[in-house]
């Protein structure tokens, strides 16, 4: 092919953009996509930044009166903060469900698609750092945490682990995002050595999450109810609930909100998925209710606790029968064959899951580690307002990253946003 | 190598400790006090002071000018003075401890006589497992030092906290439970 | 587009106000911290001339904030001293003495009548703390019964100097598992894996009237502490550093507390453990308490 300058009467090409600037252009048009959409994104967004102020505004009345505007005590020292920390570490691992298939198993529907568990994992991430910084005394003194200008516990602090899985999964996952999206915008074709090896990583980076925050109410030996080696695999079970779940949710409403063009393989892929885990996890909830039941004695009293109510407290029992009988729900819906061709059945389904999982998880794992307490007094727990308003904002923060990093990553990986001062490159072949 | 320097000189470096404190060697050994109980050179009155506190006869006020000629046999005879003492000291009676016509002293087993501030001794005479626990400090309430180097204690006489005519603690009022955040009490207080 | 231009600045400024109002408190708090609070570093790493300045400030601080002169010292760990605690329960009678001086001297919250101590009763011929009580509000010694305090044990291989991120809490070398008020970040991680309950959270700033505040303060144990730190029972270092002995020790009207050094051989804690049938509680866990529990014979 003749050089273009040797055809006569065509202008010399443009000098190629430099890269700095062309990165910042990406990243003012994606502040601009950030903030437009139809009336619907903005009354969706708007609702999203009432409630995160008003989450904000709860958070602030916290900070200046202390903690005793909760309902922890000296019995139950972490309550839905840290419930809703470990449901949220449990999404983001689950995002990770899509990765596997996508660039472990080759599976190309799955491909078109896998940015959406990644942003996911990012949102998620943002919401665990969200309800850590909620459930400090002194969020001020976060800098102590930073290795070298603080005083970093690691290896022995199971936090200081917490600390670095999660900062490393949102910074593994922002930059396979951003890379991927920077290059589908640019038009180039991603160099493998920059994405695919943090790609594998980031597979066992999910894991390793979930497997430490496990870890962090695992390894208290003064805590019999969380003192089990099946935590760890149940977290996972129910992380490869609560992700696909969600997942398969968030997939329906891009594909009614339009933008992307994908076939209902990744769904039906995920749904797979989810028909092992449901019963996996149930499986596991039986093998822990068997340990505690039969045997009898002190080991099992939180789970008598939790189960059955004790020493006439009970006001976790309706909590934990309403999330298994949601499990087993949803594992029947799963299961049917008519979810596997009515969507609504399907979305059910992984409602009923989701839900299930988080009260599984949240009240019906943190708070009875804490009940009876270590000389077994039985304090119970209930959530103030203040703690369910910062509770909503955190989510509601969430949600609006999510929703910004969807608009931004969708309109480009689908092409509708690119550089046109660019021709797209041709893949190898 | 550089991190790890660093990180020795961040991670080692300790500000330097003062010298803890610890008396010069031939110090003084802090004495050890044995609390001498009002009781046992005096006796509450019903009358009370200015203050509230129950106004105290020394024994000799009355015991000087009365002198008793034999011991009661049982807490019934006391009519006179002394009425409602209770006692409930074992298979004891009056004149176990007791000595007729001198109100200042107390006899052993054997007869002798000590003084009514050395009522210990009798005591230790029975009571051997609780002597023994006393003298190493596993008995009896003391305020002070643990460190007699550094300073001396004193501890309590055994009818600080044991009347010698009912020995057993008697049951009293604890301080308040706790009231901690997230215990409801019945009353609603919070 | 225009409107639309129109619209979006109006959402904006709308949206900016929001953000002030709601995050007023916030504002407000940020606004309320000090830069030398924020920015100190840890105990172990002040200069000396760094910790008296400190030391002035705090006593500064409580005058202005309580009226009261209060002294506060920073006394380290003896050489040659270990501490052990012994506590018999033969002559417990459950008066909750103890945990009432423990509240007076380390000057805690009044509202909620904190003590690093809580006292259990037991029924007589059972170990089984569920059927232990900590509510009972009737005659002391009740017949049946027998009483159980718990305070800190001061672990040897404490479970809440593990997991504490930050170093905030470390065992020193008297055996005494302290922490740094002024580096704890307010996780309460250590108040999560202390098996004996040990562990409190000021979730509010302590209220104490200014004529019951104990003027003689340590730095790492009963001064006053800030909303928002874990605190512990420190068996008192402020005293016993200084060869006092704790403050429930000498509340005890029958002498059930033994206290003293570890590596006196002629110590009263070590005729304890050397002639009575000590045991620890949760032994199994592996926590090696320092504090010990005896029945008389």
């Amino acid at each position: 092919m003749a050089a273009p300058a040797e055809i006569v009467g065509l202008p010399e090409p443009p000098p190629p953009p430099q890269p700095v600037l062309t990165y910042l252009r990406f990243l003012r048009r994606a502040i601009v996509l950030a903030f437009s959409g139809t009336w619907r994104f903005y009354a969706w967004m708007t609702v999203l930044t009432a409630i995160a102020l008003v989450g904000l505004n709860a958070w602030g009345h916290q900070l200046l009166h202390g903690m005793q505007v909760t309902g922890m005590s000296d019995h139950v020292s972490w309550g839905l903060y840290i419930a809703n920390f470990t449901f949220a570490v449990g999404l983001a691992a689950g995002a990770a469900m899509m990765v596997i298939p996508a660039y472990l198993y080759k599976d190309h529907d799955m491909h078109d698609v896998v940015i959406i568990g990644e942003l996911l994992a990012i949102a998620a991430i943002v919401v665990c750092l969200g309800f850590i910084v909620a459930d400090m005394g002194r969020p001020e003194r976060m800098w102590h945490v930073v290795p070298g200008i603080g005083r970093f516990h690691w290896p022995v602090s199971m936090l200081t682990w917490d600390v670095l899985v999660l900062n490393g999964y949102l910074l593994l996952n922002l930059h396979i995002a951003g890379y991927l999206m920077y290059m589908r915008y640019l038009g180039k074709v991603p160099r493998r050595r920059w994405y695919l090896p943090f790609v594998f990583v980031s597979v066992f980076w999910a894991i390793s999450i979930h497997t430490v925050t496990a870890f962090l109410y695992q390894g208290l030996g003064g805590r019999p109810f969380w003192n089990s080696a099946l935590l760890a695999p149940r977290f996972l079970a129910t992380a490869f609930i609560s992700g696909p779940a969600f997942v398969i949710v968030l997939l329906e409403v891009v594909r009614w909100r339009g933008g992307l063009k994908f076939s209902d393989g990744p769904t039906q892929l995920l749904a797979r998925i989810m028909r092992i885990t449901v019963l996996l996890n149930l499986f596991m909830l039986g093998s822990e209710l068997f340990t505690a039941l039969y045997s009898g004695g002190a080991h099992g009293s939180a789970v008598r606790y939790l189960f059955f109510g004790s020493h006439g407290k009970h006001a976790l029992v309706p909590y934990i029968w309403t999330a298994v009988g949601l499990n087993i729900a949803s594992a029947i819906l799963l299961h049917l064959p008519r979810s596997r061709t009515h969507k609504r059945w399907l979305l059910a389904a992984c409602s009923c899951a989701f839900l299930g999982v988080y009260l599984e998880k949240g009240m019906g794992l943190i708070i009875p580690g804490f009940v009876p307490s270590t000389l077994h007094e039985v304090v119970e727990y209930t959530p103030t307002i203040t703690e369910w308003k910062i509770t909503a904002g955190i989510w509601a923060l969430g949600l609006l990253v999510l929703t910004v990093a969807l608009n931004v990553g969708l309109a480009v990986w689908s092409g509708r946003v690119r550089d046109s001062t660019r021709p797209p490159e041709r893949a190898a072949a | 190598m550089r991190f790890l320097l660093v990180a020795f000189v961040v991670l080692g470096c300790q500000r330097d400790r003062r010298e803890p404190v610890r008396p010069p060697p031939g110090a003084p050994i802090g004495t050890v006090e044995i609390h001498q109980p009002e009781r046992l050179t005096s006796i509450a009155t019903t009358e009370v002071d200015a203050l509230g506190r129950p106004i105290r006869v020394a024994c000799v006020t009355c015991h000087s000018l009365r002198k008793p000629t034999r011991l009661p046999s049982s807490t019934a005879e006391l009519d006179e003075f002394h009425q409602g003492l209770k006692f409930a000291h074992g298979t004891m009676s009056c004149g176990s401890c007791h000595v007729v016509g001198d109100q200042r002293s107390l006899r052993r087993a054997d007869g002798s006589l000590v003084d009514m501030r050395d009522a210990i001794v009798l005591c230790r005479q029975c009571h051997g497992p609780q002597a023994r626990d006393y003298d190493h400090g596993a008995h009896g309430g003391m305020a002070g030092h643990w460190d007699l180097s550094v300073g001396g204690r004193t501890r309590n006489h055994c009818v600080d906290c044991h009347d010698p005519h009912v020995p057993a603690f008697q049951p009293s009022l604890p301080v308040l439970p706790p009231r901690d955040l997230g215990i409801a009490r019945p009353t609603g207080a919070q | 587009m225009k409107r639309r231009v129109a619209l979006k600045v109006v959402g904006a400024t709308l949206g900016a106000g929001a953000v002030a109002y709601a995050g007023a408190p916030v504002a407000e708090w940020a606004a309320g911290l000090s830069l030398d609070d924020t920015l100190r570093q840890h105990y172990k790493v002040l200069t000396e001339d760094e910790l008296a300045q400190i030391l002035r400030r705090h006593e500064d601080e409580t005058k202005k904030l309580h009226g009261v002169d209060v002294h506060i010292e920073d006394i380290p760990a003896q050489d040659g001293v270990s501490f052990g605690y012994a506590l018999n329960l033969s002559a417990c009678i459950g008066c909750r003495k103890c945990a009432e001086a423990c509240h007076q001297e380390n000057n805690h919250d009044r509202r909620t009548n904190n003590s690093y101590i809580r006292v259990l009763e037991m029924e007589q011929g059972s170990f089984d703390m569920e059927r232990g009580n900590v509510d009972y509000d009737h005659a002391v010694p009740a017949p049946g019964k027998y009483y159980m305090p718990v305070q800190c044990h001061q672990c040897d291989d404490a479970p809440c100097v593990k997991v504490c991120p930050v170093e905030a809490t470390w065992k020193e070398k008297d055996g005494i598992v302290v922490v740094d008020y002024n580096w704890c970040i307010g996780c309460r991680y250590c108040e999560a894996a202390c098996p004996y309950h040990a562990r409190r959270f000021n979730w509010q700033p302590p209220e104490i009237p200014a004529e019951e505040i104990n003027p003689q303060q340590g730095y790492l144990s009963n001064r006053i502490r800030p909303q928002g730190v874990v605190e512990k029972c420190t068996f008192c270092l402020h005293r016993t550093r200084r060869g006092l002995l704790p403050a429930c020790l000498e509340a005890c009207p029958t002498g059930a507390r033994v206290f003293g050094n570890l590596l006196d051989p002629k110590s009263e804690i070590r005729w304890v453990l050397e002639h009575k049938r000590v045991y620890v509680l949760k032994e199994e866990l592996g926590t090696r308490p320092r504090f010990f529990y005896f029945f008389d014979e």
